[in-house]
Formats: C-alpha cells, structure tokens, sequence
C-alpha cells in the first residue's frame, strides 16, 4: 500500500499545485503509515526540488517535447505496479486529465476525477461536484486501487523543507518512445489587465447576449482600476475573447475584489477566482452554486440591480 | 487525400444547465419540468465531424448514445445536423452509470469500425472528463483532449490542445484514434430544412447490450454542496441591497 502522486505541468515547467496533491495524500497516508511517492512525467520540467526524505521521486527519462498519453500510461503503469500504490493523485488540469483517467484501463482501477475535498475516517471519501455543481457527490472508497484526479485549490500547498536529490530515481525509457515532437504553442499576451485590476467583473451566460455586455462595461467603469472578463461559455459565444476567460481553461485572476454577474460557478470556473480576496455574486438564482464560494451574495436579477447601483454611486459619488 | 474516413460521435443528453434537482431520500431527482439537450460540448463535436464531411473527408458519421428512451431526442438532433445513421444503445436508468460503464458500452459497439471517434471534452452535467480516454484505452487507439483545432493528413491527425488561456500543444496522432474537443472549435450548426425533413424519416437504430452498471467498488451519497465561505447574503429592498453593496465596496476600500 503506497500513495503515487503525478506531477502536474504547466508553462513547461511543474505546476507548483502539485504540492496542494501533497497535502492531499499526506490526509490520506494518515500517520504516515503509506509511503508517498512522487512520479515527475519528464526530465527537463526542473523537477529536482520535489524530492525529500518524506518520500521518494521518480523521474522519467523523457523530454517535455516527447509528451504522448499513450507513452506515459504505459510507464505510469509500471511504476505504480512496483510501488503497490492504492492511491494514484493526479491534478485536474487540461494538461494532466489528458492521459490520468487511461490509466484506470491498464491497472483495471476505477478513476474519480475533479475532487474538491477529502475526509479520512475509517474509510476514506472523496467529495466532487455533481449535477452541474448543484449537489456534491460524495463517494466511499472501498477497494483500491483508485485513481484521483484533485481540483486546483483545493488543498493547501505542502512545503517541502528538506530538498534531498539522493531520493531521487530516474526511470530509463528507451529511444523507441522518444521520437514524438510536440510543439508548444504560447499565446503573446500583451492583455495584463485582469493581472492589473482591483476589480474584476465576471460576466455569465445570464447576460443572455453580447449587447448586454455594455451593462457589464458600465458596472466595471464605476471601479477606478477595473476590468471585464467571463466565463467559459459567454467566451465560447463570441461576446468576450479567450484572453478574458476566467478557469482551468482561462486565466486564474487574484483582484481585491471580484463580482460575479450572472454566472452560475460551475467547478471549471470557480477554481479561477479562490486567489481573489472577496468575492461577490449577483445572481437572480437563490441556488447558484457561485453563492457557496462567495463572500457576499445579491440574489436579484442583474438588469434591475446593476443600472440602479451605477445610479447610486453617481450620485454619490 | 484518397482516404475517407469513418467517423463515430458520442454524444451524451443531459438535462439543461438551468434544470432543479431535488434530494428526495438522498437520491437526487430533477424536477419533471427539466428539458433534456444534447450536451453542449458534445455539439462540438457533432460539429467537427461534420466539418470533415463539408471537405469530402467521410465515409460516413455515425452517432451513438447510451441512455434511456428519451436520448432519442438528442440522437434525432444529430441526424438533423446532418449526421447519417444514429444508434441508441439502450439502458434504462442512466443515473448509475460511470464513464467507465459507458465507455465499455461504446466500446463494445464501436469495435474497431471506425478511424476516428469524437467525443465533447467533458459533459455539462457530471464533469468526470474521462469517457474519451477510456475508450481509446479500451481500444488500444491514440487520443487527445482539449482538442481546439485539427487537421486531416492521410494517416495521421495533427492536433492543437488548449492548455489555458496562454498556452496550448501541438503534436500528431495517429488514426485510429479518439478525439474530445473543446468548445473553442467550430461553431455548431443549425440544421438545415432539407436535413430536419430528411431526418424525420430516418431510423435510430436500437442496439442491446447488458450494461455492467457499477463496479462494485465504491458507494456514493449525495448532499448539497460544500460551502467554502460563508456567504452573507445583502437582504432587503433593490435599493437597501444596492446601499449595502456600495458599504461593503467602500470597506474594502475599491470605492
């Protein structure tokens, strides 16, 4: 019995969420009565400092260029046959939920992705989202192995504080499975202003067309340092750009203060404002799961409550 | 290119994304008002086969679903997108299932017919983000998710993947393979007349499997969701909430 976690990648070098994964099998190993080891996909994604006397790491002889689903299953697969792990933690990212879940074929494990929380009694429970995040799901483990896939944010980050390269055991992989090149592809974005603004004003679906979106730019110009973003799906309409998308697929945003206009905060979108240090929901639907990550909630429709708050502010102002 | 290729899309009905559900005895139920649609990413994909089609690329495109009688709706939405023949593999509660399930379903009808399989990146309603590499695992076929743009050699597929806003990875795959695209792709159509009138007379056809419906591996419940904060709600009149806004705007120091 052992605890495998995967190492996330993200700007081509590890994701540093991959210490919120720690903690998360820290809950679960208990009184450290599991081992825990660390599985770094590739060599050249400075991986090195992930490696302590607390556990073991393994890095894979493989360049971040060669990247293949099918290459890193396979040897995944062998490393966790080896260590006996029961727990397999991955992070629930477009870059690793791309080959985690294939790994549940070849080690014949069942995979429960996008986990928000996890409680440890005399068996273990892993809670995600369901039902369009209206319910939560909460499941009882009761045979391993398991595969888990762990929402970004969830789990406060580790700190590793004893760096031991000596833990460390790189796994050959021979040349037959190096010869896939990937490109990667990094979008100049010159659009800092979500990175900038005190006040970021999200808006949803519930604007119901891009017309509607001017109400959006009059709430945010109230605010001295502002701007507008959204969610996936007002991006994937075509009334905001990409670069305003706020998620695991968008930008994680981190402003003073961030209001949430109609959207129903799905898991994929909340996990992109946690850094923003209040947030606050205007939403017509008592029931949005937005209001269970906010710190102030305004049930009222957006098209009675915003015009006459811009009023209020002029005239106060 | 001389190849032509054979397409399948799963698609998946759930119920919209503005549908009540209710805890009654813990097992969740959605109100019986809740209008079923074809799942939004699984539009996508729908699309993109589709796209293939346009370009004289296909054989033929198949789609299937797996679910209660009900999904035929959704089915008959793909025909009338333009997609040739649809099948329905038949199970009538699909409340249990887990990708897993379903990917074993598609599996065992997809067989190895078809080059390449597309799959929306996830669905609105559960989210596991899984059911595409589970079939390309079960299949022994390549896959990519995420996909955001893809283009058609003879033997292959080059495919761009949406990492976040400021990255995404390019690399080839080879076909067979299964493909989950994101909603950044094409824009999904609106089915013609001519297709909506030919559709109507189309069949689905019912395929019977016995479905394995849980794994035995694990037991779930369900609660209403976690608060992670908690939440004070602005009560009163418009007017009160938009002055108690502006306080609490003021406070923290953004006005």
């Amino acid at each position: 019995m052992s605890i495998l976690i995967i190492a996330d990648v993200k700007s081509r070098t590890i994701n540093p969420s991959t210490l919120e994964m720690l903690s998360a099998a820290k809950k679960i190993a208990k009184n450290n009565t599991m081992p825990i080891y660390i599985l770094i996909p590739f060599g050249n994604i400075g991986g090195d400092s992930y490696c302590s006397s607390e556990f073991k790491t393994f890095i894979l002889d493989l360049n971040i260029e060669q990247y293949s689903a099918h290459v890193l299953v396979k040897y995944i697969s062998s490393v966790i046959r080896e260590v006996n792990a029961s727990y397999i933690i991955g992070m629930h990212t477009p870059f690793s939920i791309d080959y985690i879940p294939a790994l549940s074929v070849s080690i014949n494990a069942q995979c429960i992705t996008q986990i928000h929380s996890l409680d440890v009694a005399e068996r273990i429970t892993v809670t995600r989202g369901s039902h369009a995040g209206k319910l939560d799901r909460h499941i009882v483990i009761n045979d391993t192995p398991i595969i888990l896939t762990v929402l970004p944010g969830s789990f406060e980050p580790y700190t590793i504080t004893d760096v031991q390269t000596q833990h460390i055991t790189t796994i050959h992989i021979p040349e037959v499975n190096k010869h896939i090149y990937c490109n990667f592809i990094t979008k100049d974005m010159k659009d800092t202003s979500l990175d900038e603004a005190d006040v970021i004003v999200g808006a949803g679906k519930g604007i119901g067309s891009r017309e509607n979106l001017n109400l959006i730019y009059e709430f945010a110009k109230v605010f001295p340092h502002s701007a507008v973003a959204g969610s996936r799906i007002v991006c994937d309409y075509g009334w905001l750009p990409y670069s305003k998308q706020i998620g695991i697929t968008g930008k994680s945003i981190a402003p003073k203060v961030y209001i949430a206009c109609a959207i129903s905060g799905s898991s994929q979108h909340v996990a992109g404002i946690k850094g923003a240090k209040t947030i606050i929901a205007i939403n017509k639907d008592p029931y949005a799961p937005i209001f269970n990550v906010s710190h102030y909630g305004v049930v009222a429709d957006i098209f009675e409550f915003i015009p006459q708050f811009i009023d209020f502010v002029q005239n106060n102002a | 290119m001389e190849n032509k290729f054979k397409i399948l899309v799963c698609i998946k009905q759930v119920p919209d994304t503005n549908a009540l559900v209710y805890l009654n005895d813990g097992i969740p139920e959605y109100d019986e008002k809740t209008v079923y649609v074809i799942n939004r990413y699984d539009e996508y994909a729908l699309e993109e086969a589709l796209q293939l089609k346009d370009c004289g690329l296909t054989s033929y495109i198949h789609a299937v679903s797996v679910g209660p009688h009900r999904l035929q709706k959704a089915l008959r939405r793909s025909l009338e997108m333009g997609v040739d023949e649809a099948f329905h593999i038949q199970s009538d509660d699909d409340r249990l299932h887990n990708p897993y399930v379903i990917a074993q379903a598609i599996t065992q009808f997809a067989q190895q017919n078809y080059d390449i399989i597309f799959t929306g990146v996830m669905s609105e309603d559960t989210m596991n983000q899984q059911t595409g590499q589970l079939i390309a695992a079960m299949l022994g076929y390549k896959h990519a998710t995420g996909v955001t743009e893809l283009s058609l050699n003879n033997t292959t597929i080059t495919i761009t993947r949406e990492l976040d806003a400021q990255e995404s990875l390019m690399y080839e795959l080879h076909i067979p393979c299964v493909i989950s695209v994101q909603s950044s792709i094409h824009k999904p159509r609106y089915p013609s007349l001519s297709n909506v009138l030919r559709a109507r007379k189309q069949e689905i056809a019912i395929i019977k499997q016995d479905l394995i419906t849980s794994t035995g591996k694990t037991k779930s419940y369900f609660t209403m969701p976690q608060k992670t904060t908690q939440c004070q709600f602005i009560e009163g009149s418009i007017s009160q909430k938009v002055t108690e806004l502006y306080t609490i705007l003021h406070k923290n120091a953004v006005l």
